[in-house]
């Protein structure tokens, strides 16, 4: 029953699909019109329209359905001349889109306009043949439903197999325990002997290693050496975490953000240059661009699942595309740890000493997933510092060569003078 | 003789020992450098802060959160009240538009702030001298674990120059965008471009709407 279903419905969807295909040949009767319209759409429509999903504004699939072509001209042409003429359709839809007024297009002539329709029809077309192909995918689901029932019945098959061939072996065994029975003396005489013979290779073997001191002796060495050397690096490394990588609750993948897209590390992490903290961004900045990304291209026009689990952080309704009111934070694991007890400021870092991210943290932009590069011990920042050269092209140092002419003229220096009245000097 | 035979011992000896070290931290040095696990710690309660820190959670309050979003108007040292003022609608945008004005003065050194602060928040969309043609808005392929895939392409916000002739999807010029109307953006965001006001203080988007209108006049 399924099959015939299935069948028929691969038929219908075939059927559909060439029907389309025919509606959008007969429609777009002028090509040219339609790949001029490409341009145009690609130009000036993208940035808040997508064919087959809402964007800033509505999917434009089926817009030709809704609404007549003289009534998309004058819409695209001048969208609030239209709506402050009171044409009830157009004043619905700005009320319905909360009021956002799409420009007006007045430099389009009325034939790029069509052409831009015909070009929208086109691709709608090609999104209802692709899912059809994902119909085709669909069929393929049915193919592969019929697979499963040939799974089924292979799979009872090999168990009426293992079956058959487990009732033969209990026989055989069975015959086999017999024929044991019958001939356990002799049996046991074979098996004295065998011992025997093994155990006197096995001896032998051993007797001869143990006879050449030298290889004795450089066995032992291999293997203390061996834990020695695990010994000292194990010691070394209690609790310097080089190298750690945990699992994230999102595979957010620094090589594409950094690497590909070269965003720039402080878009996201904002406090580096004017903070002690690098800091974690707050998932609104993820949804700046988020709100329009959602790497469907890969995941047959869903949502990639590490996508989503920003949206339900955040509480985004990507369908309706508002927020509820019921956000969870997501809960990144820390790699980089000082102790509590080392002051470290990023900002003094990024800002003062101009130090490239990459010279602490590795070839961030290169990490499908962050692990930690820098040691963080203190003998590796004291290592850095005993090498850097002071920018001393710097306001502070004005202050302090300040203060050292003062004093060596015999002026009356106070503590505040000097900065001891800075909150931070006593309560950080 | 003996001693020589001595000294071969030794030399055999060192050998003996070199080759062992070698070959322990050989096979004590597999894999890619990276792990799963922190490793041993000693004193873990040295590392942990006795104050909480900014992205820790925290049992005492009711979200479990120690990042708290501050009380509902209040306002952060040095910030104005420019959300009670101008709402995120198209007449606040006009308003908004009308009467403010940069209350920086134009100089070089804003403008290299501004400069900067615009590459690292704006570019990445609006394309390094505001051609709109930024990094993630152009055709770009990743290689990692997952194989070769081309990455889905930001929409081109218009340009901010004059010769450009791009229109606002507000009305008007790109480029006759004023300083107030640049500000409402930067605080509420508009069509795809987010709220970019949990960045930027307002000192800094008055620096990146001073640089914008630089590149306006391009």
């Amino acid at each position: 029953m399924r099959n015939i279903s299935s069948v028929l419905g691969r038929f219908a969807k075939s059927i559909s699909v060439s029907l389309v295909l025919l509606f959008a040949v007969t429609m777009s009767s002028n090509a040219q019109d339609a790949k001029e319209g490409a341009a145009l759409f690609k130009a000036n429509c993208t940035a808040c329209h997508k064919v087959d999903r809402k964007m800033t504004g509505p999917a434009l699939a089926g817009m030709s359905e809704r609404h007549s072509e003289e009534w998309l001209v004058k819409w695209i042409k001048n969208s609030g001349a239209l709506i402050a003429s009171g044409d009830p359709v157009a004043n619905q839809i700005f009320e319905e889109w909360n009021k956002v007024a799409m420009p007006a297009f007045t430099q389009f002539s009325d034939d790029q306009i069509k052409g831009i329709i015909a070009y929208v029809k086109e691709e709608e077309a090609k999104a209802a043949a692709k899912s059809a192909g994902g119909d085709g995918a669909g069929s393929g689901a049915a193919a592969s439903s019929d697979a499963n029932t040939l799974m089924i019945i292979g799979v009872a098959a090999i168990l009426l197999l293992a079956i058959g061939v487990i009732v033969i072996l209990s026989r055989v065994i069975r015959t086999l325990e017999k024929v044991i029975a019958n001939n356990a003396a002799a049996i046991e005489a074979a098996k004295a002997r065998n011992e025997a013979h093994e155990e006197s290779g096995k001896v032998k073997f051993a007797q001869k290693f143990l006879k050449n001191k030298k290889l004795v002796g450089f066995t032992a060495l291999m293997v203390v050496a061996l834990l020695a050397v695990l010994g000292w690096q194990t010691m070394w490394n209690v609790g310097v975490h080089t190298g750690y990588k945990p699992v994230q609750p999102i595979k957010f993948s620094h090589q594409v953000h950094a690497g590909v897209n070269q965003i720039d590390c402080q878009y996201c992490h904002g406090g580096a240059y004017k903070s002690k903290n690098a800091s974690i961004p707050s998932a609104n900045v993820c949804m700046n661009c988020h709100n329009t990304v959602t790497a469907a291209d890969h995941y047959d026009g869903e949502t990639s699942p590490e996508i989503m689990k920003l949206y339900r952080a955040v509480d985004w309704n990507p369908d309706t595309r508002e927020y509820g009111n019921n956000p969870r934070p997501i809960e990144w694991v820390r790699i980089h740890n000082l102790p509590d007890f080392a002051y470290f400021n990023h900002s003094q870092h990024v800002s003062v000493a101009g130090l490239e991210c990459q010279t602490c943290h590795g070839p961030i932009e290169s990490m499908e997933e962050v692990y930690q590069y820098s040691p963080l011990t203190m003998k590796w920042c004291v290592d850095c510092h005993r090498t850097t050269e002071v920018n001393a092209d710097n306001k502070y140092y004005d202050q302090l060569i300040e203060a050292h002419e003062k004093l060596k003229k015999g002026e009356k220096m106070t503590a505040a003078m000097i900065g001891g009245l800075e909150c931070g000097k006593c309560h950080y | 003789m003996k001693e020589n035979m001595l000294v071969m011992n030794k030399k055999n000896f060192l050998g003996a020992v070199c080759m062992a070290v070698a070959f322990a931290a050989v096979t004590t040095a597999c894999g890619d450098g990276t792990t799963r696990s922190t490793g041993w710690e000693f004193s873990r309660n040295m590392y942990d802060p006795l104050a909480y820190n900014p992205d820790q959670p925290n049992n005492n309050f009711k979200n479990k959160q120690t990042a708290q979003t501050p009380p509902a108007g209040t306002i952060p040292q040095g910030f104005e009240k420019f959300a009670d003022e101008y709402s995120n609608t198209p007449e606040d945008y006009q308003k908004a538009g009308a009467e403010l004005t940069n209350p920086l003065e134009v100089n070089e050194e804003n403008l290299t702030q501004g400069q900067h602060l615009y590459l690292v928040n704006c570019a990445v969309c609006h394309g390094a001298e505001g051609k709109g043609d930024g990094s993630i808005t152009k055709d770009r392929s990743i290689t990692d674990s997952r194989g070769t895939r081309q990455l889905e392409n930001f929409p081109n916000p218009p340009a901010y120059g004059r010769s450009s002739g791009a229109n606002s999807s507000r009305g008007g010029l790109m480029a006759d965008l004023s300083a107030g109307k640049i500000y409402h953006t930067i605080y509420y965001g508009l069509n795809t471009m987010g709220s970019h006001a949990s960045q930027l203080n307002p000192e800094e988007r008055w620096k990146v709407v001073m640089y914008v209108q630089e590149l306006q006049k391009k």
